[in-house]
């Protein structure tokens, strides 16, 4: 069975400095791979290069079956590749509902009538607890809820597979509880495929299937929450030793 | 025409232009460097010094050598007074401050067509001359009227000295660290605010004393400013936004373009050279100077 | 009933004016039109989308440059939509470097192109031996009015319409974030051609039209700065967020400048400059923010 996504030996240098390395990994369908990494570790760098923001130095991108390397951002989002940002970029003057709107009527999905990408949005807001501010402005949103309606607009696109780039940066260990209830809902709901980059290690050895150490551009680690977490490489540069 | 291309006649004019055009430059260098203000209304400034110098002959008989002095006055308050009421002040006040950053071209456009305006209102609009020092002298193969030669000292001047000031003293230093990162200047101690209202000034009245220069040379109207701020664009982006120093070379590589570009083909095209290398600037410099991202509203 | 109160008062406006039977009052309605069609245009790119256009002129100058040309040559049903057609091509070629420009950079750039084209143009009818072309035998007022009239209705309909449509939603995700549109499948460069291409077809018609009644075309006067500033005006005084926006804009300049223009031009520009500046700091959603402030979704 083919990998949705296939990351082959891939690296990214940005003038002299070697951003990744030879990095190669595989997610399957129905997948939650976690990428782990001390800051610079190359994590961002690879959603941007799978996203289209950059493209790679070297190495191949296959996302089921056909190369993405070279494509414009929004080609690969058309393809069904979406993702969130790091540092939140909200329409700040749309409503939440115009948000995820205009989102189902583009991306991946195929065209969708107005009425229908209505509702879909809708249900995506309820999905996400925001229904009820639905005709605010984006930037009256806390921080929290900022980054469930960056979720919640990448999935409206109709996405198979979804980057979380730290969705749980700067939330309350009650508000990383409930991001990962809806990212689990989400999941379930519309049958996705995630990569999701965090920093909240309990988090994320709790939602992944596989994780993906990264350490200065390189992978240091690939395997499931126990195995990599026993890993004496990551322990060394990344976990730190732990009873 | 091999032998005009290598005439000392035209590299002399060359140099002049050159050298003018890097005054403007870096009266505009100053101000988008220290507070990131594409200030598209330099040119009027160049425009007003032109007619304080121009006024300050034709109804009182000072000579433009000390009208320039006057020129750079002027405009320096406004540069000084723009900062003192409009920035200090208005920035105090977040929601407004965030519109004048996202429109300050807009803001500036209003004032070129205000200050274009009260100038043709009051002087009308027709072109004015006046003549002053103009013997001519002789270097070798070289004709060059007196104010012609005495525009280019005095702007060459000025830009060794700014060069010098900005190496050599604590204040020009500061500046320096100032355009490089204004949170670090701050952070290190240095008077951000200060330091800002000293660049205004100086930036804006940098251009008065080029306008006075200016208007020893040529006819002036109130609608003379554009091409200035175009050459000062063309050569703050050439070379390096911020880059003072750069900006004096590129001000030279400008003079040449344009002297050389008309030698080699007509009058008429001096605009289009102009207008042509702004355009060429803006449309092939390196990404990476300016965040893309959004668009201005 | 109130929010669609503007159109129905312009429109009725618009189809009385003839019957006054004063060639002064259709001067004033062509005026009125003309300045209605291009904010509308110029809204959206730079309402729309927020890429701000510092020199509209060029597409006003360009379809009146077409049409004074091709005067005599080809039938003006012919001639205004070819004018509008040509611009529009060369809108879209220009984008190619241009709109990869961002920012205030764009801003500039915009400015810059019209001044450039304005010099070619007046390097190239210099080389026929002219400074300025006399047209004989153009269209009565009447006639142009009715055009402008339709120019005026095609522009506020387009304006209004294309913030329902898929496209006018991605321009204004463009306009919010440009990079987050892109990664929620917004195809960004086609989008933002043909905004930038749409909002020059209408102006440059204009322009023709214009040409038509002045029966002159002069490179500095259909190049002018001053054009591309009053549309800004206008359009900030109005409201670049709303298609009612331009309709009070320039129907409040239009009659300042009745007023002024023939006593104190000077004195009604720097006017101009001033309220500009003044909406900017304190207004920037323009009069129709105020009275129709924005609630909600608005797509």
């Amino acid at each position: 069975m083919r990998p949705l996504l296939d990351v082959q030996r891939v690296s990214k240098m940005f003038g002299g400095l070697q951003a990744l390395q030879d990095v190669s990994f595989d997610v399957s369908a129905g997948e939650v791979v976690g990428m782990m990494g001390a800051n610079g570790a190359g994590k961002t760098t690879m959603f941007n290069l799978i996203s289209g923001n950059f493209k790679p130095s070297g190495g191949q991108i296959l996302f089921d079956g056909q190369s993405v390397v070279g494509m414009s951002a929004d080609r690969i989002c058309r393809m069904g590749i979406a993702r969130t940002f790091q540092i939140v970029r909200p329409f700040n003057e749309l409503t939440l509902l115009d948000s995820v709107f205009i989102a189902a009527q583009f991306g991946a999905r195929t065209r969708k009538g107005r009425s229908q990408a209505q509702v879909l949005a809708a249900e995506i807001l309820d999905i996400v607890g925001l229904a009820e501010r639905k005709d605010e402005l984006a930037a009256t949103l806390t921080l929290a809820d900022q980054k469930r309606l960056e979720v919640a607009r990448a999935i409206s696109t109709g996405a198979r597979l979804v980057m979380l780039d730290e969705v749980m940066a700067g939330l309350t260990p009650r508000e990383v509880t409930e991001m990962l209830s809806i990212i689990r809902d989400l999941k379930a709901r519309f049958d996705l495929t995630i990569i999701i980059i965090e920093h909240v290690i309990s988090a994320l050895m709790n939602v992944s299937d596989r994780i993906v150490i990264l350490h200065h551009g390189e992978t240091v680690a690939i395997g499931s929450p126990d195995v990599v977490a026993r890993d004496p490489r990551v322990l060394a540069c990344y976990l730190g030793t732990k009873s | 025409m091999i032998d005009i291309l290598l005439s000392e006649q035209l590299l002399a004019a060359a140099i002049i232009t050159g050298t003018l055009y890097a005054l403007v430059a870096l009266g505009l260098n100053l101000v988008y460097g220290t507070m990131r203000l594409l200030n598209i209304a330099h040119g009027e400034l160049v425009m007003l010094g032109a007619y304080v110098a121009s006024s300050g002959y034709n109804y009182f008989g000072i000579s433009p050598l000390v009208g320039v002095i006057g020129a750079g006055v002027l405009t320096g308050l406004m540069g000084a007074a723009v900062y003192i009421f409009l920035f200090r002040n208005l920035l105090v006040k977040p929601e407004l401050s965030r519109r004048l950053e996202a429109n300050s071209l807009l803001i500036f456009f209003g004032a070129i067509v205000i200050l274009q305006n009260i100038v043709a209102l009051a002087f009308t609009g027709t072109p004015r001359g006046y003549r002053y020092l103009d013997g001519v002298i002789h270097f070798g193969g070289v004709a060059l009227t007196e104010n012609r030669l005495a525009g280019f000292l005095i702007a060459a001047a000025i830009c060794l000295a700014t060069a010098i000031f900005l190496r050599a003293s604590i204040v020009g230093v500061a500046i320096k660290a100032l355009i490089q990162d204004r949170r670090a200047a701050g952070l290190v101690g240095i008077n951000v605010d200060r330091i800002q209202l000293l660049s205004l000034t100086l930036g804006f009245s940098i251009g008065g004393v080029a306008g006075a220069l200016v208007s020893m040379t040529q006819e002036i109207t109130p609608f003379m400013g554009f091409p200035y701020t175009m050459a000062a664009f063309v050569v703050i982006i050439l070379g390096g936004l911020g880059n003072l120093v750069g900006g004096i070379a590129a001000g030279l590589v400008l003079g040449f373009i344009q002297i050389y570009g008309v030698a080699l083909t007509s009058p008429q095209w001096n605009s289009i050279l102009l207008y042509g290398a702004f355009v060429a600037v803006l449309v092939l410099r390196p990404q990476g100077i300016m965040r893309g991202g959004r668009g201005v509203r | 009933m109130t929010r669609a109160l503007p159109f129905v008062v312009f429109l009725a406006a618009g189809f009385t004016v003839p019957w006054i039977g004063s060639t002064y009052a259709l001067g004033v309605g062509l005026q009125l039109g003309m300045w209605i069609a291009l904010t509308q245009s110029w809204i959206i790119l730079s309402g729309m989308a927020g890429y701000i256009s510092l020199g509209h002129a060029v597409f006003f100058g360009l379809g009146a440059y077409f049409v004074v040309m091709t005067w005599e040559v080809i039938p003006i049903w012919l001639s205004l939509p070819l004018a509008g057609l040509i611009t529009f091509l060369f809108a879209v070629i220009i984008s190619v470097p241009v709109l990869r420009v961002r920012g205030p950079y764009f801003v500039i750039l915009t400015f810059g192109i019209a001044e450039l084209v304005k010099y070619v143009v007046i390097l190239i009818e210099s080389s026929f031996g002219q400074y300025s072309r006399l047209l004989f035998g153009t269209p009565e007022i009447g006639d142009l009015y009715w055009v402008m009239l339709a120019l005026a209705i095609a522009a506020t309909a387009l304006s209004y319409w294309i913030r329902f449509t898929r496209f006018g939603h991605g321009l204004l995700a463009i306009r919010e974030d440009e990079e987050a549109a892109q990664s929620i499948g917004i195809p960004i460069v086609r989008y933002k051609t043909l905004a930038y291409g749409l909002s020059g077809i209408i102006p440059a018609m204009v322009g023709g039209v214009m040409a038509l009644r002045t029966n002159y075309f002069e490179p500095e006067q259909a190049f002018d700065p001053i054009v591309s500033f009053t549309i800004i005006t206008m359009a900030i005084v109005g409201g670049s967020d709303d298609a009612r926006g331009p309709l009070l804009g320039a129907a409040f300049f239009t009659f300042l400048s009745e007023m002024l223009w023939a006593s104190a031009p000077q004195g009604y520009l720097i006017i101009l400059g001033v309220i500009l500046i003044a909406f900017i700091l304190l207004m920037p959603n323009g009069i129709c923010g105020r009275i129709f402030p924005p609630a909600g979704s608005r797509i």
